[in-house]
Protein backbone atom coordinates (compact mmCIF):
# COMPACT_ATOMS: atom_id res chain seq x y z
CA UNK A 1 0.00 0.00 0.00
CA UNK A 2 2.33 2.32 0.71
CA UNK A 3 4.97 1.42 -2.05
CA UNK A 4 1.77 2.58 -4.18
CA UNK A 5 0.91 5.90 -2.49
CA UNK A 6 5.25 6.62 -3.37
CA UNK A 7 4.45 5.06 -7.11
CA UNK A 8 1.52 7.75 -7.25
CA UNK A 9 3.52 10.46 -5.66
CA UNK A 10 6.50 9.70 -7.94
CA UNK A 11 4.15 9.97 -11.33
CA UNK A 12 2.93 12.94 -10.41
CA UNK A 13 6.56 14.39 -10.36
CA UNK A 14 7.63 16.28 -13.78
CA UNK A 15 11.06 16.32 -14.74
CA UNK A 16 11.87 19.47 -13.03
CA UNK A 17 10.74 17.67 -10.04
CA UNK A 18 13.18 15.22 -10.49
CA UNK A 19 16.02 17.32 -11.93
CA UNK A 20 15.60 19.30 -8.47
CA UNK A 21 15.87 16.57 -6.54
CA UNK A 22 19.12 15.19 -7.96
CA UNK A 23 20.30 18.79 -7.84
CA UNK A 24 19.23 19.18 -4.00
CA UNK A 25 20.55 15.74 -3.19
CA UNK A 26 23.14 16.30 -0.72
CA UNK A 27 25.50 13.11 0.82
CA UNK A 28 24.89 13.16 4.55
CA UNK A 29 27.21 14.94 6.92
CA UNK A 30 29.50 12.87 9.15
CA UNK A 31 28.95 14.17 12.71
CA UNK A 32 32.77 14.52 13.67
CA UNK A 33 32.46 15.54 16.73
CA UNK A 34 29.64 18.32 16.08
CA UNK A 35 26.84 16.99 18.34
CA UNK A 36 29.68 16.63 21.44
CA UNK A 37 30.73 20.43 21.04
CA UNK A 38 27.26 21.89 20.60
CA UNK A 39 26.35 19.87 24.04
CA UNK A 40 29.72 21.02 25.34
CA UNK A 41 28.46 24.40 24.86
CA UNK A 42 25.00 23.73 26.27
CA UNK A 43 26.21 22.51 29.75
CA UNK A 44 28.90 25.07 29.66
CA UNK A 45 25.63 27.54 29.62
CA UNK A 46 24.21 25.59 31.95
CA UNK A 47 27.09 25.48 33.98
CA UNK A 48 27.01 29.02 34.37
CA UNK A 49 23.66 30.11 34.44
CA UNK A 50 23.65 28.16 37.76
CA UNK A 51 26.78 29.87 39.09
CA UNK A 52 25.52 33.20 38.31
CA UNK A 53 23.21 33.88 41.07
CA UNK A 54 25.45 32.62 43.98
CA UNK A 55 28.34 34.41 42.75
CA UNK A 56 26.03 37.64 41.90
CA UNK A 57 25.12 37.36 45.14
CA UNK A 58 28.93 36.69 47.08
CA UNK A 59 29.44 39.94 44.96
CA UNK A 60 26.58 41.82 46.18
CA UNK A 61 27.21 41.03 49.51
CA UNK A 62 30.99 42.22 49.19
CA UNK A 63 30.02 45.56 47.48
CA UNK A 64 27.00 45.89 50.11
CA UNK A 65 29.49 45.03 53.58
CA UNK A 66 31.11 48.21 53.67
CA UNK A 67 28.19 51.07 53.37
CA UNK A 68 26.00 48.61 55.37
CA UNK A 69 28.80 48.42 57.96
CA UNK A 70 28.81 52.49 57.94
CA UNK A 71 24.95 52.50 58.17
CA UNK A 72 24.70 49.95 61.46
CA UNK A 73 27.54 52.22 62.93
CA UNK A 74 25.90 55.43 62.17
CA UNK A 75 22.79 53.86 63.34
CA UNK A 76 23.93 53.17 66.88
CA UNK A 77 25.22 56.42 67.07
CA UNK A 78 21.82 57.80 66.86
CA UNK A 79 20.61 55.45 69.14
CA UNK A 80 23.12 56.55 71.78
CA UNK A 81 22.04 60.24 71.78
CA UNK A 82 18.23 59.58 72.21
CA UNK A 83 17.25 60.20 75.61
CA UNK A 84 16.44 56.95 77.69
CA UNK A 85 13.27 57.15 78.44
CA UNK A 86 12.33 57.29 74.40
CA UNK A 87 14.23 54.07 73.57
CA UNK A 88 12.75 52.33 76.27
CA UNK A 89 9.05 52.82 74.69
CA UNK A 90 10.43 52.03 71.45
CA UNK A 91 11.44 48.37 72.35
CA UNK A 92 8.34 48.07 74.68
CA UNK A 93 6.13 49.00 71.44
CA UNK A 94 8.02 46.12 69.33
CA UNK A 95 6.24 42.86 68.63
CA UNK A 96 6.95 40.18 70.86
CA UNK A 97 8.56 36.99 69.97
CA UNK A 98 5.40 34.69 70.48
CA UNK A 99 3.86 37.33 67.89
CA UNK A 100 6.31 37.04 65.81
CA UNK A 101 6.47 33.62 65.84
CA UNK A 102 3.05 33.11 65.04
CA UNK A 103 2.81 35.43 61.89
CA UNK A 104 5.48 33.55 60.31
CA UNK A 105 3.90 30.50 60.52
CA UNK A 106 0.33 32.25 59.67
CA UNK A 107 2.57 33.35 56.66
CA UNK A 108 4.47 29.98 55.91
CA UNK A 109 0.68 28.04 56.04
CA UNK A 110 -1.01 30.89 53.21
CA UNK A 111 2.24 31.07 51.04
CA UNK A 112 1.83 26.65 51.17
CA UNK A 113 -1.71 26.73 50.51
CA UNK A 114 -1.10 28.50 47.52
CA UNK A 115 1.02 26.79 46.32
CA UNK A 116 -0.81 23.63 46.55
CA UNK A 117 -3.84 25.45 45.04
CA UNK A 118 -1.57 26.51 41.92
CA UNK A 119 -0.71 22.97 41.71
CA UNK B 1 23.45 5.96 23.47
CA UNK B 2 20.17 7.03 23.87
CA UNK B 3 17.17 5.13 22.52
CA UNK B 4 14.22 6.24 21.83
CA UNK B 5 12.01 8.87 18.95
CA UNK B 6 12.05 12.13 18.83
CA UNK B 7 9.40 13.39 20.72
CA UNK B 8 10.20 10.92 23.66
CA UNK B 9 14.11 12.37 23.47
CA UNK B 10 12.22 16.11 23.15
CA UNK B 11 10.15 15.17 26.57
CA UNK B 12 13.44 13.55 28.36
CA UNK B 13 15.15 17.07 27.53
CA UNK B 14 11.82 19.20 28.66
CA UNK B 15 11.18 17.27 32.28
CA UNK B 16 15.00 16.84 33.31
CA UNK B 17 17.40 19.08 31.14
CA UNK B 18 18.96 15.76 29.88
CA UNK B 19 21.37 17.02 27.77
CA UNK B 20 22.38 13.16 26.41
CA UNK B 21 18.91 12.90 24.96
CA UNK B 22 19.23 16.46 23.16
CA UNK B 23 22.92 15.48 22.06
CA UNK B 24 21.47 12.44 20.57
CA UNK B 25 18.45 14.71 18.98
CA UNK B 26 21.64 16.45 17.62
CA UNK B 27 23.11 13.33 16.57
CA UNK B 28 19.68 12.18 14.39
CA UNK B 29 19.59 15.74 12.31
CA UNK B 30 22.47 17.90 11.95
CA UNK B 31 23.36 16.71 8.81
CA UNK B 32 19.68 17.67 7.62
CA UNK B 33 20.45 20.96 9.46
CA UNK B 34 23.52 21.48 8.30
CA UNK B 35 22.57 21.03 4.66
CA UNK B 36 19.70 23.37 4.72
CA UNK B 37 21.96 26.20 6.00
CA UNK B 38 24.90 25.35 3.62
CA UNK B 39 22.21 25.72 0.77
CA UNK B 40 20.75 28.84 2.18
CA UNK B 41 24.04 30.67 3.05
CA UNK B 42 26.39 29.36 0.39
CA UNK B 43 29.12 28.88 2.67
CA UNK B 44 29.94 26.07 4.56
CA UNK B 45 32.25 27.22 7.48
CA UNK B 46 28.99 30.06 7.97
CA UNK B 47 26.61 27.26 7.81
CA UNK B 48 28.21 25.07 10.64
CA UNK B 49 28.33 28.31 12.51
CA UNK B 50 24.72 28.73 11.75
CA UNK B 51 24.24 25.13 12.75
CA UNK B 52 25.71 25.86 16.06
CA UNK B 53 23.31 29.23 16.94
CA UNK B 54 20.28 27.00 15.53
CA UNK B 55 20.92 23.81 18.38
CA UNK B 56 21.73 26.34 20.91
CA UNK B 57 18.86 28.32 20.36
CA UNK B 58 16.59 25.08 19.57
CA UNK B 59 17.46 23.95 23.12
CA UNK B 60 16.49 27.34 24.84
CA UNK B 61 13.13 27.34 23.01
CA UNK B 62 12.49 23.73 23.00
CA UNK B 63 9.55 24.18 24.96
CA UNK B 64 7.59 25.98 22.36
CA UNK B 65 7.76 22.63 20.13
CA UNK B 66 4.29 21.54 20.36
CA UNK B 67 4.16 17.83 19.04
CA UNK B 68 2.56 18.87 15.77
CA UNK B 69 4.44 17.71 12.97
CA UNK B 70 7.70 16.40 13.10
CA UNK B 71 11.06 17.54 14.99
CA UNK B 72 13.05 17.82 12.00
CA UNK B 73 10.37 20.42 10.07
CA UNK B 74 10.52 22.17 13.42
CA UNK B 75 14.04 22.05 13.75
CA UNK B 76 14.60 23.51 10.37
CA UNK B 77 12.32 26.17 10.94
CA UNK B 78 14.62 27.39 14.22
CA UNK B 79 17.47 26.94 11.62
CA UNK B 80 16.17 29.63 8.95
CA UNK B 81 15.26 32.14 12.07
CA UNK B 82 18.66 31.64 12.58
CA UNK B 83 20.01 32.56 9.20
CA UNK B 84 17.70 35.71 8.48
CA UNK B 85 19.20 37.27 12.10
CA UNK B 86 22.76 36.23 11.53
CA UNK B 87 21.95 37.79 8.03
CA UNK B 88 20.60 41.07 9.84
CA UNK B 89 23.32 41.25 11.24
CA UNK B 90 26.25 40.02 9.35
CA UNK B 91 28.33 42.21 6.84
CA UNK B 92 29.85 38.87 5.70
CA UNK B 93 26.58 37.51 4.57
CA UNK B 94 25.84 40.72 2.19
CA UNK B 95 29.41 40.06 0.65
CA UNK B 96 28.49 36.24 -0.39
CA UNK B 97 25.06 37.17 -1.15
CA UNK B 98 26.90 39.50 -3.64
CA UNK B 99 28.98 37.04 -5.28
CA UNK B 100 26.15 34.73 -5.37
CA UNK B 101 24.06 37.24 -7.26
CA UNK B 102 26.78 37.78 -9.92
CA UNK B 103 27.24 34.01 -10.00
CA UNK B 104 23.77 34.35 -11.18
CA UNK B 105 23.87 37.02 -13.49
CA UNK B 106 26.77 35.32 -15.24
CA UNK B 107 24.29 32.07 -15.27
CA UNK B 108 21.55 33.70 -16.95
CA UNK B 109 23.97 34.70 -20.22
CA UNK B 110 24.44 31.02 -21.09
CA UNK B 111 21.09 29.78 -22.41
CA UNK B 112 21.09 25.96 -21.65
CA UNK B 113 22.10 24.94 -17.54
CA UNK B 114 25.18 22.23 -17.12
CA UNK B 115 23.68 20.34 -14.31
CA UNK B 116 27.23 18.55 -13.23
CA UNK B 117 28.86 21.90 -12.86
CA UNK B 118 29.34 22.71 -9.11
CA UNK B 119 28.08 26.00 -8.90
CA UNK B 120 24.89 25.71 -10.64
CA UNK B 121 22.55 24.75 -7.36
CA UNK B 122 24.38 27.90 -5.80
CA UNK B 123 23.05 29.91 -9.21
CA UNK B 124 18.94 28.36 -9.40
CA UNK B 125 19.01 29.38 -5.43
CA UNK B 126 20.31 32.91 -6.39
CA UNK B 127 17.28 34.25 -8.88
CA UNK B 128 14.77 32.58 -5.55
CA UNK B 129 13.44 34.74 -2.68
CA UNK B 130 15.12 33.77 0.76
CA UNK B 131 11.51 32.36 1.34
CA UNK B 132 11.66 30.75 -1.61
CA UNK B 133 14.54 29.26 -1.52
CA UNK B 134 14.14 28.50 1.84
CA UNK B 135 10.77 26.56 1.32
CA UNK B 136 12.52 24.60 -2.25
CA UNK B 137 15.16 23.64 -0.08
CA UNK B 138 12.99 22.02 2.88
CA UNK B 139 10.90 20.40 0.15
CA UNK B 140 13.54 18.79 -2.37
CA UNK B 141 16.90 18.52 -0.10
CA UNK B 142 15.24 17.84 3.35
CA UNK B 143 12.54 15.96 1.81
CA UNK B 144 9.86 17.43 3.50
CA UNK B 145 6.32 17.13 2.80
CA UNK B 146 3.98 20.36 2.07
CA UNK B 147 2.03 20.00 5.48
CA UNK B 148 5.71 19.80 7.50
CA UNK B 149 6.74 23.17 5.34
CA UNK B 150 3.39 24.83 6.17
CA UNK B 151 4.01 24.02 9.89
CA UNK B 152 7.52 24.81 9.52
CA UNK B 153 7.39 28.69 7.80
CA UNK B 154 3.45 28.67 9.45
CA UNK B 155 2.08 29.74 6.35
CA UNK B 156 -0.66 27.16 4.81
CA UNK B 157 -0.05 24.70 2.52
CA UNK B 158 -1.79 26.54 -0.08
CA UNK B 159 0.98 29.43 0.10
CA UNK B 160 3.93 26.62 -0.34
CA UNK B 161 2.60 24.72 -3.00
CA UNK B 162 2.15 28.48 -4.93
CA UNK B 163 5.46 29.24 -3.71
CA UNK B 164 7.14 26.39 -4.95
CA UNK B 165 5.56 26.53 -8.38
CA UNK B 166 6.86 30.19 -8.60
CA UNK B 167 10.20 29.05 -7.76
CA UNK B 168 10.09 26.23 -10.32
CA UNK B 169 8.64 28.62 -13.09
CA UNK B 170 11.62 31.51 -11.93
CA UNK B 171 14.61 28.21 -12.00
CA UNK B 172 13.17 27.47 -15.65
CA UNK B 173 12.86 31.18 -17.46
CA UNK B 174 15.87 31.98 -15.91
CA UNK B 175 18.05 28.55 -17.10
CA UNK B 176 15.31 27.36 -20.01
CA UNK B 177 14.93 24.30 -18.27
CA UNK B 178 12.05 22.18 -20.61
CA UNK B 179 9.24 20.71 -18.37
CA UNK B 180 8.85 17.35 -19.44
CA UNK B 181 6.35 14.59 -17.98
CA UNK B 182 7.65 11.32 -16.42
CA UNK B 183 5.34 8.05 -16.18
Amino acid sequence: MASKIVNMVERMKDGQDRLLEAMFASKPIADDGFSALVVRRIRRKLLLRRLTLPIAALIGGLLAFKPVGGLLSIALRVLEQLPGEFVAATVAGLPTLQTVVTGGLILAAAVLSLSMLED
Amino acid sequence: MVPGDDKELVARVLSAQDTAAFGELIRRHQSHVRNFLRKLSGDFTLADDLAQDCFMHAWEKLHTYSGKGSFIGWLLKVAYTTFLQSKRKSKRYAEILEEAGNAAVAGERSSSAHFDEAGDLDRFLAVLTEEERAIMVMSYACGLSHREIGLSMAMPVGTVKSMIFRGKEKIRTNFGIQDRQHG
